[in-house]
């Protein structure tokens, strides 16, 4: 059996709004596998972004146990959560939130320039975008750039330092179907070919399409975990991922 | 250390919101050029002042018996005076050397008399030392020979009623107590323009006060240094030079109420550069806040990207340092014109302060310059770089205190 990546045990997770107390996560239990494409799906509110926040190590739970690769986040400080996103994790965002003053390219070498890559980052970076087919858009700012090239871009950023997690908040909800696809193949091939661990929190059927594995969350706990055997293959998505979301 | 790629994205960070950029700038560099401005007339104040001290005849300092800062008795006499004398002439700090003793005195002519302070000088010594000396407008001054000779303020001759060649009935108490007489010949009427100075100058060679007296030496070495801005090392250095019962002190302790003053005036200026600084602080503080408010979404990934606090802190130091320095060229280019022409132009005090420029039997020039320098450059650059990374302080630490997860979650899913 493949061990979980990120292992969470009767999750809780409270916000405080006035005197209202909000439970976003009710005592939720969860293992993320290695080379999982995990989709999470749910209706809002139901806690998939709350629940990516913890993954990811942006928070900290209210109650329960969140243990990414191994470290139990309860325990960590503020900077130690830091150093752990830096070394491992990878992030998409909705609304891209690339850098706007640098190039895509620059926007890539930043992070692996806060991991410490000296010399070398630049012709990574230029790798990387090369590796995703996105050479031609290396000089350009985020403002000269259609929304799924900026998400491209943004895919790049995220797993030009290789991390081993990759996770993902709707990344597909500004994008046009082509090219919330194109997102998905490129995020799949990550997964196939450098063995990535990608999940998403999503109410995109396109993104349940090519998913390996769906969570569905109600109410803050898993109502129901299908695993499926592997994603759908190579221009199947349309079909056989569809009909079976 | 910050790479290119954080120094790229700092300098373009200014570049975001050019109009509120281009305010700061504006606003940091004219805080930056009255800052400059003041410094300026500070400075200026204290060059002319510490000048009209030395001119006046006070020096820069004084080498005297070390009692005298205490008991500022003018009977007391120095050690050995000529081999001080020509130790301090051969130091080369001091410009001018120039000994001197002083004794109470009576002078009459016919039925009038009149009180004055003695001064026995050095005639060449005394020229080159004081502007009092170069001040005769009736007669000649001192020269070396002279016996039985003296120069008068016009004060002193107005109170009389005596004009050149006139002789003076001089009483003096001698060493031993006794009264002792002497005839001056009036060679020399020094007319200032302040009637308070005018009414107190009476030279006569140094050798015919001691005679009178029948106290031998000198009082004093009055001294013109060549760069009084070190008045302080300069007073140890030349202490030194001097045997055990003298002391050689500085013109503060000659004159310590004019050294209050100008410590005053130094606070004064002081606090207003600190007020406009922290006006300045203020402007900067608040658009730098909103800048940060508005970049909120942009710190919130890139510290969930991994960026530490620190480094975060460290860009938008960064930030400030580049507004720092835009302001700094900017305070430079606005504050440079005006220092100019204060220090070549200059204050012309006649305006305010009417016709007397003398204080406490310092003689002023009419004229206020202000000093310029090439003090301006790290000046403004001070000014500039501290005030707007001041002003970055709390937007920083604002930033820092964003939460990632708050700031990028906009909806609950």
């Amino acid at each position: 059996m493949t061990r979980p990546l990120v292992s969470a045990v009767r999750l809780r997770k409270d916000f405080q709004t006035g005197p209202i107390t909000v439970h976003a996560l009710r005592g939720l239990d969860l293992d993320v596998r290695e080379g999982d494409f995990l989709a999470i799906v749910g209706p809002s509110g139901s806690g998939k972004t709350t629940l990516l926040n913890l993954m990811g190590a942006l928070a900290v739970p209210t109650g329960g146990t969140v243990r990414v690769f191994g470290e139990d986040l309860a325990g960590l400080s503020r900077r130690q959560r830091a150093d752990l996103r830096l070394r491992a994790l990878g992030f998409v965002f909705q609304a891209y939130n690339l850098v706007p003053v640098l190039t895509a390219r620059e926007n890539v070498e930043f992070v692996l320039e806060l991991r410490g890559m000296g010399g070398e980052r630049r012709a990574r970076a230029e790798a990387v975008l090369a590796e995703l087919g996105l050479s031609e858009l290396a000089d350009r700012r985020p403002g000269a750039m259609s929304g799924g090239q900026q998400q491209r871009v943004a895919v790049a950023r995220a797993v030009a330092a290789r991390p081993r997690l990759v996770l993902a908040d709707e990344p597909t909800a500004n994008l046009d179907g082509e090219n919330a696809e194109a997102l998905l193949r490129m995020m799949r091939r990550l997964r196939d070919e450098q063995g990535m661990t990608f999940v998403f929190s999503t109410h995109d059927p396109r993104v349940v399409a090519h998913a390996s594995r769906v969570v569905t969350l109600v109410d803050g706990l898993v109502a129901a975990d299908e695993d499926r055997n592997g994603p759908p293959p190579e221009g199947g998505a349309e079909d056989g991922g569809a009909a079976r979301a | 250390m910050m790479s290119t790629l954080v120094l790229k994205l700092a300098l373009r960070g200014l570049g975001r919101n050019r109009r509120r950029t281009l305010l700061s700038v504006v606003g940091v560099g004219v805080g930056c050029a009255v800052a400059l401005l003041s410094v300026s007339m500070m400075r200026g104040a204290v060059e002319m002042r510490v000048r009209a001290i030395a001119e006046s005849g006070m020096g820069h300092a004084r080498a005297v018996p070390a009692d005298w800062p205490r008991t500022r008795e003018s009977a007391l006499r120095l050690a050995d005076w000529r081999a001080e004398l020509a130790a301090l002439r051969a130091a080369p700090e001091v410009a001018v050397a120039a000994p001197r003793a002083r004794s109470e005195g009576l002078l009459g002519f016919g039925t009038r008399v009149a009180g004055v302070e003695l001064l026995g000088v050095e005639p060449e010594a005394e020229w080159a030392l004081s502007r009092l000396a170069r001040a005769v407008n009736r007669g000649r001054y001192l020269a070396a020979g002279d016996s039985s000779a003296t120069v008068i303020g016009a004060g002193i001759a107005e109170r009389l009623d005596v004009g050149l060649g006139d002789d003076l009935f001089l009483t003096v108490v001698g060493a031993d107590g006794e009264m002792r007489y002497d005839m001056l010949r009036v060679v020399g009427i020094i007319e200032t323009g302040s009637k308070d100075i005018d009414a107190s100058i009476c030279h006569l060679p140094l050798a015919e006060l001691q005679r009178v007296t029948e106290r031998a030496g000198a009082g004093e070495i009055t001294l013109l240094l060549r760069d009084p801005r070190r008045l302080r090392r300069l007073v140890a250095r030349l202490d030194g030079l001097l045997p055990a019962g003298d002391a050689v002190i500085g013109w503060d302790v000659i004159m310590p109420s004019m050294g209050g003053d100008m410590n005053s005036d130094r606070a004064f200026m002081a606090s207003l550069v600190v007020i406009v600084i922290l006006v300045v602080v203020l402007g900067v503080t608040s658009a730098q806040l909103t800048a940060v408010l508005e970049r909120r979404r942009e710190f919130a990934v890139l510290l969930a990207l991994g960026m530490k606090g620190g480094r975060l802190a460290g860009l938008l130091l960064l930030e400030a340092a580049g507004l720092g320095l835009a302001g700094a060229s900017a305070g430079l280019v606005l504050g440079t014109p005006l220092v100019h022409r204060l220090a070549t132009t200059g204050f012309d005090l006649r305006a305010v302060m009417g016709e007397e420029f003398a204080m406490e039997g310092v003689l002023f020039d009419p004229v206020f310059y202000g000093d310029m320098g090439s003090w301006l450059l790290p000046y403004a650059l001070l000014v500039a770089l501290g005030s707007t990374l001041a002003a970055a302080l709390y937007p920083a630490w604002s930033a820092l205190r964003t939460d990632p997860a708050s700031a990028l979650s906009l909806r609950e899913g």
